[in-house]
C-alpha cells in the first residue's frame, strides 16, 4: 500500500499511514484498484470513522457495478431506482457506500426531479423498465408545505395531507399492478418551522396531530400492501440527525439533508441485505466486559457488575436488548475465553442476570482463540459463518476476528457499557420482512438440536441413529398462512437452494395459484418434535414435463434424509400425474456449491451447462424409493395442476 | 487551502474526479465526469474543510472550476 497525502484543508493534520482506512480507500481510488478490491471493503469500510464517510461514499459512487461484477461476478447485486421529490442526489453516493459495506453491487437509478407520480403511475415508465429489484420514493415535507395557501391553517395541512395520503395508496397499489420487487416509502417529520409558524399552542397541537396521523397512515399501508415498507424517519430525527437544511432546500430543492440521506441510505442498505438473503442469524457475543462488567475469572461470580450500580444497570439493559432479539429467533451464543463451570453457574444462579440459560443456543466458552469457536459454532448450527455477528469489547479479539473470518460482522464495543445497546443496533443485522412462528420458536429448535448432536455421539453408525430419529416428513401445497414463511425460506435459505430465487410472499401467492405451477411445502418432525416448514419445492407443469424450478430446505435439517424424500415424493407424484420427465436446474451461487450433485446422486443425468446453470433430467423409469428411516405423508393428491 | 492546486487535488481525491490543472477554467459541463450534482457534496466538503459558510447562489452561479474556487476562498 502506497502512503497518500491528503489535503490538510479538508482532513486535519496529514498523518497519512496505510493502516489508516480512508487513506487505504483513497490509495484503491487512485490505482484504479476499488473494483478489483470490493469484496475486500467490506472489512476496510468497516473500521471508517463516522467523519470519513461522505468523502469514502464519493469516491466509491465512481465505481461502476459493471466493473466491479466483471471482476467478481458471484457477488450479490441489486437495481435500485430512487425516485421521489426534491433533488436526491445526495443518496447516491451514500448508497455506494452501503452497498460496499455490505458487499452487495447496486446499480442505482435516479429519476428526473420530482417525478415520483409519473414514475410509479404508468406501467411503461423508465422505473419499470429497470425493473428494480427496489425502489427508493422519497417523502420530505415540502411535498406539503408547497400546496398550502399563504396563509395557512392547520384544516389547509389536514386537508393537503389527506390528498397525499390517498394519493401514495393509489400509487402503491400501481406499484403492485406494474412492478416487481419492493416500493420504500418513508414517514415525514414534521418540521419545526412549520409548527412555530402558529403562534396558538392548541394550533401547534392540531397541526402535530393531523401530521402525525398521516404519518400512521402511510405506516398503516404496510398492513394492506405486502411489497411495501415504510421507513419511519421519526426515530432517525429523534437521534439527531437534521431532517433538512434550510439552504440545499432553497438553492438547490434538496428537500432532505446530507445527513438524513445517508441516514436513510443506512436503513436502504439493511433492505438491500435483506432482499439479497444476507440476513444474519447468529448473534456471538463475548462475555466479561461485554455481558456484565468486571472479569468473571478474577472478580468472581460476586464481583461482576450486571444489576444494581450503574454499571451494572447498563450491562443489564444490553442483557434485555439480547433477550429482546433472541425471543424473535436470533441465535444467541457466547464465545468467551473462560472457565466452563463458573459461566454456567452465572447463568444459572447469578440473581441480577436477566439472561438464561434457554436464551442461548450455545456456550462456546474455552480457552480457544475465538475465530476457531466461531467457525465450529456455525458448523454445529449448520449456518454460513457469514450468517454470524460478533460482538466484543476487545479491540484484539475484534481485529483477530474480522482477520481470520472477513465474513463475520464484527461490532466492536469499548469501555462504555452504556453505549452497548445503540453499537449493536446501528446496523439492522437481523432485520425481516415479516416475522413467523418459526422464527419465534427457533431458537428453542438449535437448542434440540444440540440435544440431537448427543443422541447421535451415542450410535455407531449414522444409519443406527437416523432409524432411531423417528424423521416423519409430509409434503403438500403451501397452505395460504404459510406463505410469508415460504417466501422468508427463498430468502433466508443460501446452502441448501438449488437456485437461489428469491421471493416475495405476494410472488410465493401467485405461484401457489397458477394452474401450470405448484409451490409445495415440506414439513418435518422426529423424537425430539416438530421442526416445522424446512423446506419448499417450486414446479412447473410444461406438457409433459414436469420442472422443478427451486428445491429448497433450511440447513437446519439437511441430510437426514429429508432431501431425498422430498424430491422422491415430486418424482413419484410426477409420475402419477402421467409426466414423462422431470427436469431440474442449479443454479451456481456463492453459498450452495455443496448441493451442486444433489440431483444427480438422486438419479438425474446431466443435461445442459451452460453460465454456472445446470440442467438435469430424470425418465421416471425407475422413481427412488424413500429412504428407510424416514416416514412420509403426502397431501399432494386431489390438487393437480 | 492555499492555491488552486490544492482545490484541484481536493476535487480529485474528495469527490473521485479525474480532473487536473487544465481543467480549471473550462467550463463545467466541459469537465469530464463533473455532473451538477457534485456541487452540493463539493460544498459541503469544503464546509467542512475550511470551517465557514458559503455563499451556495454564489456557488450555484461559477461555470468553472476556478469560480467554485473562488467562492471558496472568498467566502
Amino acid at each position: 500500500m502506497t502512503a497518500v497525502t491528503v489535503p490538510t484543508a479538508v482532513t486535519g493534520p496529514a498523518a497519512a499511514s496505510a493502516a489508516d482506512p480512508a487513506d487505504e480507500l483513497l490509495a484503491l481510488h487512485r490505482a484504479g484498484r476499488l473494483a478489483a478490491a470490493y469484496p475486500t471493503l467490506k472489512s476496510l469500510l468497516a473500521r471508517l470513522p463516522e467523519e470519513d464517510s461522505v468523502r469514502a461514499a464519493q469516491l466509491l459512487s465512481r465505481v461502476g457495478p459493471d466493473e466491479v461484477l466483471h471482476e467478481h461476478p458471484g457477488l450479490p447485486a441489486l437495481t435500485v431506482a430512487v425516485t421521489g421529490h426534491g433533488t436526491l442526489s445526495a443518496l447516491v453516493p451514500a448508497l455506494a457506500l452501503e452497498g460496499a459495506r455490505h458487499g452487495i453491487v447496486l446499480r442505482t437509478v435516479v429519476s428526473d426531479f420530482d417525478s415520483y407520480v409519473f414514475d410509479l403511475t404508468d406501467p411503461d415508465s423508465a422505473l419499470y423498465a429497470a425493473a428494480p429489484d427496489l425502489v427508493l420514493c422519497l417523502l420530505d415535507p415540502v411535498i406539503v408545505m408547497d400546496e398550502l395557501p399563504t396563509p395557512w391553517r392547520p384544516e389547509d395541512v389536514e386537508a393537503v395531507l389527506a390528498e397525499k395520503t390517498a394519493l401514495l395508496d393509489a400509487l402503491t397499489a400501481r406499484f403492485a399492478g406494474s412492478g416487481s420487487g419492493t416500493l420504500v416509502l418513508n414517514t415525514m417529520p414534521l418540521p419545526r418551522v412549520l409548527a412555530s409558524q402558529l403562534i396558538d399552542h392548541r394550533s401547534r397541537a392540531r397541526l402535530g396531530a393531523v401530521w402525525r396521523e398521516a404519518n400512521a397512515r402511510l405506516l398503516r399501508l404496510t398492513e394492506t400492501h405486502p411489497e411495501l415498507v415504510v421507513l419511519d424517519l421519526d426515530p432517525l430525527a429523534a437521534e439527531g440527525v437534521a431532517v433538512t437544511d434550510p439552504r440545499l432546500s432553497v438553492y438547490a430543492k434538496a428537500h432532505l439533508s446530507s445527513a438524513m440521506l445517508s441516514r436513510y441510505a443506512r436503513e436502504a442498505g439493511h433492505l438491500a441485505r435483506i432482499v439479497a438473503g444476507q440476513t444474519k442469524k447468529c448473534l456471538a457475543v463475548d462475555l466479561d466486559q461485554t455481558l456484565w462488567g468486571g472479569v468473571l475469572g478474577d472478580d468472581g461470580a460476586d464481583g461482576i457488575e450486571v444489576a444494581e450500580s450503574p454499571r451494572g444497570e447498563a450491562f443489564r439493559a444490553f442483557q434485555k436488548v439480547l433477550k429482546q432479539l433472541a425471543s424473535q429467533g436470533v441465535l444467541l451464543a457466547a464465545v468467551s475465553k473462560n472457565d466452563l463451570a463458573p459461566v454456567r453457574e452465572v447463568v444459572a444462579g447469578h440473581p441480577g442476570m436477566t439472561l438464561r440459560e434457554a436464551d442461548f443456543v450455545r456456550f462456546a466458552v474455552n480457552w480457544r482463540p475465538k475465530h476457531e469457536n466461531l467457525k465450529e459454532l456455525a458448523e454445529d448450527l449448520n449456518l454460513a459463518v457469514e450468517s454470524v455477528v460478533f460482538v466484543d469489547d476487545s479491540p484484539y479479539e475484534c481485529g483477530l476476528v474480522r482477520h481470520e473470518l472477513p465474513g463475520v460482522s464484527v461490532v466492536p464495543l469499548d469501555e462504555e457499557p452504556a453505549r452497548h445497546v445503540e453499537k449493536l443496533l446501528r446496523d439492522g443485522w437481523f432485520d425481516v420482512r415479516e416475522l413467523t412462528v418459526e422464527d419465534r420458536a427457533r431458537p428453542a429448535l438449535y437448542r434440540v438440536e444440540a440435544e440431537r448432536k448427543d443422541f447421535l455421539h451415542s450410535f455407531d453408525s449414522l444409519q443406527d441413529y437416523l432409524r432411531e430419529l423417528g424423521v416423519r416428513v409430509r409434503i403438500g401445497p403451501v397452505e395460504e398462512r404459510e406463505m410469508p414463511r415460504t417466501a422468508q425460506l427463498t430468502l433466508r435459505t443460501n446452502q441448501f437452494n438449488l437456485t437461489t430465487r428469491r421471493l416475495q410472499a405476494a410472488e410465493v401467492k401467485e405461484l401457489a395459484a397458477g394452474p401450470d405451477t405448484r409451490v409445495l411445502a415440506v414439513h418435518a418432525g422426529d423424537r425430539f418434535g416438530e421442526n416445522g416448514l424446512v423446506g419448499v419445492v417450486f414446479t412447473r407443469r410444461e406438457g409433459a414435463t414436469v420442472h422443478i424450478d427451486n428445491f429448497l430446505l433450511s440447513c437446519r435439517v439437511f441430510a437426514r434424509g429429508i432431501e431425498q424424500t422430498a424430491l422422491a415424493a415430486v418424482l413419484r407424484q410426477a409420475r402419477a400425474d402421467g409426466a414423462r420427465e422431470v427436469l431440474a436446474t442449479y443454479r451456481a451461487s456463492a453459498k450452495n456449491a455443496k448441493v451442486r450433485d444433489f440431483y444427480p446422486q438422486n438419479g438425474f443425468v446431466p443435461v445442459t451447462d451452460a453460465d454456472g446453470e445446470l440442467v438435469f433430467r430424470h425418465d421416471l423409469a425407475s422413481v427412488p424409493p424413500v429412504p428407510d428411516h424416514v416416514q412420509l405423508t403426502e397431501s399432494c393428491e386431489g390438487n393437480t395442476p | 487551502m492555499n492555491s488552486i492546486d490544492d482545490f484541484i487535488t481536493l476535487v480529485r481525491d474528495d469527490l473521485g474526479l479525474s480532473v487536473d490543472d487544465t481543467d480549471v477554467d473550462r467550463p463545467l459541463g466541459e469537465v469530464a465526469g463533473w455532473d451538477s450534482v457534485h456541487l452540493i457534496a463539493l460544498l459541503t466538503l469544503l464546509e467542512r474543510g475550511t470551517g465557514r459558510s458559503l455563499s451556495l447562489p454564489a456557488a450555484l452561479e461559477a461555470t468553472t472550476l476556478r469560480g467554485l474556487y473562488d467562492v471558496a476562498v472568498s467566502g
